[in-house]
């Protein structure tokens, strides 16, 4: 396995194991030590891989806001936690600091004024001034917007709990929770370096697979049970969506567990940092099938129809309110990290660097960094399918997942399985240079020939490509009396 | 499945303004609908009633939140029909450069909400982004951003500002060249195409039946423009034609009646462009509010059984005001005044545009027709 400087898991267990050995060691139960000691590792690593994820899901977010704001010609929205402690325009929030005995608040009084000049909103900093352009205020190191989610969450939290009168209560209850939990859950298979993981089982990708797609059945419980017409709607497109969406996503899953020749997450990508490629490098189309497959799994846009909000309102999640909503969208968004993080494990060889036997040193970054790396680029994707492109009509992602994606997911596999059958058997050390770099070639060659799908004639005359009506002005004199 | 009805409204981002569409669906598939209206009534026609002629302008502003500036237009026109007001050609001049100015904001208005219909945040972003500028430009010439009460029975209320011609052109030079970032984000789409093209097909005759009128006519292949056909104001003196599209044999889609919308803007911003060129006096010079080259004397009462009628080119359709002058017996009032609004007759015939199509396509089909339920309900 992949050394790292960061043995975060070693770590834990050497520490259990001592803390089980102290404790329980000592007592009538000493037989119980190795597994109290398995148990405390479990938990712990749960635990510290739980809070990575939550805390670096805020960078998502951010990233969202702040990319769609370029995309979108805008700069994202200013609002955050720290506004709330320095005050808008000089007015703090109630200077409660001078009300403290003896004068001890009058420093938090000082610092609060100083933030407030550098980094307040302040109508004589340039920053400020640009606001009228929704701009950033401040500084760009204090991350403005950062914390903005931190604040969003405070409002649901404050928000009232809500239960339809007619509604089924008891699965509608139950159903946030099953979203929530099963996503959740997810992250326990997905390691997030060499020794950083808490849970290394042998089948983790089928086990992962598995549990991933729970949460569809919770949507589905969540339409139903709200008893809503547009929940309910929304509660059969995304049944109907996931399940057209599952199979070629399994299929593509599968192609990366048969050229690698494992079941389990690790091996998958100490496969690719044995041989030396990346498998997005081997399957250019699995990579691309498994980012579409997943921006339909995550139902974000262009493939949002489950909570299509122009014609359904907010689809199944209308009838929800407060944290419970709150806690679905966050869900949302860890599904979609999970996404992230599985095309970096299974396309871009996880927490390996790039030219890590090349570069001197570089085996000194902790390898958790590549993955989180590698997991915000693969969001960039995601964002910028959203600012591009328009939602797709029921009819026509059902056809396509079903026509184009399961038909093109299974020629995956076939190559993956002639790849591995004929050109590398796992044993033989490295790939052959050359696959890879063929494969590449034609990948791209392919997808520039596809994507230059313009008439250049068309151009020309400076009409659209696929306009099939043109613009027949009017001829002097027709109509006119 | 069962059919059952959908209630899509009163507040429903489908509506783009408050009124109710009821959809009868099966599965997906929509069987029956039936609009609602009438939720924003406020009786515009019955208040102008004990208005003069200057406050009615004033209501008529009122009647379309998107498209302030055409809808008094038309009641100033069709006023100055009833009082027989001879109308300075400057004021022409700087009337059709304000209407027309509006008249992009409103499609731009329209795009912008439209892009949301079929799911893309950024066109929306991209197209208040523009509007903008055509705010501040009408800010310049009405003093307000939304409801201008610009225009005067005779003429206008203020001249062009000192440097707005500069600023107008400026604009709608960088305006033009923007179009074809809409147009990038849109046509080169396949999803916009494919959600647009084939979808919500309008027969010109149909529609011609039924009252319909303006943009959504035009992207059926009926040329038929009230600027074009009746010049009214300065139109004929302008270089320009009716930007209409060739439908196909089904008649005319969701992706017409946007083109038809995207070339009506740029023909309106290169008619403001020409307009500011010819303009008698020249678009630099500035002369007082009251000055007789931009305000025409006009009588503040209308002779008795006397009527005065206007059909004016709206963003949305042919918009009228039929209004019948009291005599002395009504003093400076109206006797009545009639108010027909194009989007009240287009709107009941988009929802039965929508039957045999899908849910999803509800939104894409009635924001396509652009509806405005201030101008609607009056």
């Amino acid at each position: 396995m992949t050394d790292d400087i960061l043995n975060v898991r070693g770590w834990v267990e050497s520490a259990s194991q001592f803390l089980a050995e102290a404790t329980v060691g000592q007592s009538r139960h000493w037989g119980f030590v190795d597994s109290v000691a398995f148990f405390l590792t479990e938990l712990i690593m749960a635990i510290v891989i739980f809070g990575a994820i939550m805390n670096t899901l805020l960078v998502l977010l951010w990233m969202e806001r702040k990319l769609l704001g370029r995309f979108m010609d805008r700069r994202g929205a200013v609002t955050s936690l720290r506004s709330l402690w320095v005050g808008e325009n000089g007015v703090t929030a109630g200077e409660w600091w001078n009300q403290l005995p003896f004068g001890v608040g009058k420093p938090i009084g000082g610092i609060n004024r100083a933030l407030n000049r550098i980094a307040g909103n302040d109508h004589e900093l340039e920053a400020v001034r640009r606001v009228q352009n929704r701009s950033y205020h401040g500084v760009w190191w204090l991350f403005p917007g950062f914390f903005q989610n931190l604040a969003d969450g405070m409002k649901f939290l404050t928000k009232e709990h809500m239960v339809p009168e007619k509604s089924d209560r008891f699965v509608y209850e139950v159903a946030p929770f099953l979203i929530i939990a099963t996503t959740v859950m997810c992250f326990t298979f997905i390691p997030l370096g060499p020794h950083f993981f808490s849970n290394n089982s042998e089948m983790s990708i089928l086990f992962l697979m598995a549990v991933f797609s729970v949460a569809p059945l919770g949507v589905f419980f969540a339409g139903w049970s709200s008893n809503n017409k547009y929940t309910l709607l929304g509660g059969i497109r995304s049944a109907a969506q996931l399940t057209a969406y599952e199979i070629p996503l399994l299929v593509t899953v599968l192609s990366v567990v048969v050229i690698s020749g494992s079941f389990n997450m690790i091996e998958v990508i100490e496969f690719q940092a044995n041989s030396g490629v990346w498998n997005i490098f081997l399957l250019p189309l699995g990579g691309l099938l498994f980012l579409v497959v997943m921006v339909a799994e995550v139902e974000r846009i262009p493939f949002d129809m489950p909570e299509a909000e122009a014609e359904l309102v907010e689809g199944w999640w209308t009838e929800y309110g407060g944290m419970r909503w709150g806690l679905m969208f966050a869900a949302e968004y860890l599904r979609t990290y999970a996404a992230c993080l599985l095309f970096a494990h299974f396309f871009l060889g996880g927490w390996e660097a790039p030219f890590e036997d090349t570069i001197p040193f570089i085996s000194m970054v902790p390898h958790v960094l590549w993955v989180f790396l590698k997991a915000w680029f693969m969001f960039i994707f995601f964002v910028w399918f959203r600012a591009a492109l328009h939602r797709v009509r029921t009819d026509q992602i059902l056809e396509f997942g079903w026509c184009y994606l399961l038909p093109l997911s299974l020629v995956n596999l076939a190559m993956a399985a002639a790849l591995r059958l004929w050109v590398y058997d796992g044993v033989a050390g490295e790939w052959p240079i050359l696959v890879p770099i063929l494969i590449t070639s034609i990948g791209l060659a392919l997808f520039v020939l596809l994507a230059i799908d313009e008439d250049p004639e068309a151009l020309a005359a400076q009409t659209r490509p696929y306009s099939v009506q043109t613009t027949d002005a009017a001829g002097p004199g027709q109509h006119r009396e | 499945m069962a059919e059952m009805w959908i209630s899509m409204g009163p507040q429903h981002p489908m509506t783009h303004g408050l009124w109710t569409l009821k959809v009868k669906v099966d599965g997906e598939t929509v069987v029956d609908t039936e609009p609602d209206l009438g939720y924003i009534h406020r009786g515009v026609e019955k208040i102008c009633e004990a208005r003069d002629f200057t406050q009615i302008t004033t209501y008529c502003d009122r009647l379309c939140y998107a498209s302030a500036n055409t809808w008094s237009h038309a009641w100033i026109y069709a006023a100055e029909d009833l009082l027989e007001v001879e109308v300075p050609e400057r004021a022409e001049y700087i009337r059709m450069v304000a209407v027309e100015l509006q008249r992009i904001a409103s499609h731009l208005m329209w795009l912008g909400a439209y892009c949301p219909d079929v799911g893309n945040l950024t066109g929306m972003v991209w197209c208040l982004r523009e509007r903008e500028m055509m705010m501040d430009l009408l800010q310049e010439l009405g003093g307000s951003r939304m409801h201008y009460n610009f225009p005067r029975v005779g003429g206008v209320k203020r001249d062009l500002p000192i440097g707005f011609a500069m600023r107008c052109r400026a604009k709608l030079k960088l305006f033009l060249d923007r179009i074809q970032e809409y147009e990038a984000i849109l046509d080169e789409s396949t999803i916009f195409l494919v959600r647009t093209q084939g979808v919500g097909y309008a027969k010109a005759e149909e529609m011609i039946n039924h009252g319909v009128t303006g943009p959504n006519t035009r992207a059926a292949g009926h040329d038929y423009d009230v600027r074009w056909a009746h010049p009214y104001s300065i139109y004929d003196e302008l270089d320009w034609s009716p930007a209409v599209e060739r439908p196909s044999i089904k008649g005319s889609d969701c992706y017409d009646r946007y083109r038809v919308r995207v070339e009506e803007m740029r023909q309106s911003a290169l008619m403001v462009l020409e307009g500011l060129d010819k303009m008698p006096g020249g678009s630099e010079t500035h002369h007082e509010s009251g000055d007789p080259a931009i305000l025409g004397k006009a009588p503040a009462r209308a002779a008795e059984g006397k009527t005065g009628f206007h059909h004016f080119e709206d963003s949305r359709g042919e918009s009228m005001f039929y209004i019948a002058g009291g005599g002395e017996a009504r003093g400076k009032h109206p006797y009545r005044v009639s108010i027909r609004s194009p989007m009240f007759i287009t709107i009941p015939y988009a929802a039965k545009c929508m039957i045999g199509y899908k849910i999803a396509d509800i939104p894409a089909i009635m924001g396509s027709f652009d509806p405005c339920i201030g101008e609607t309900d009056r």
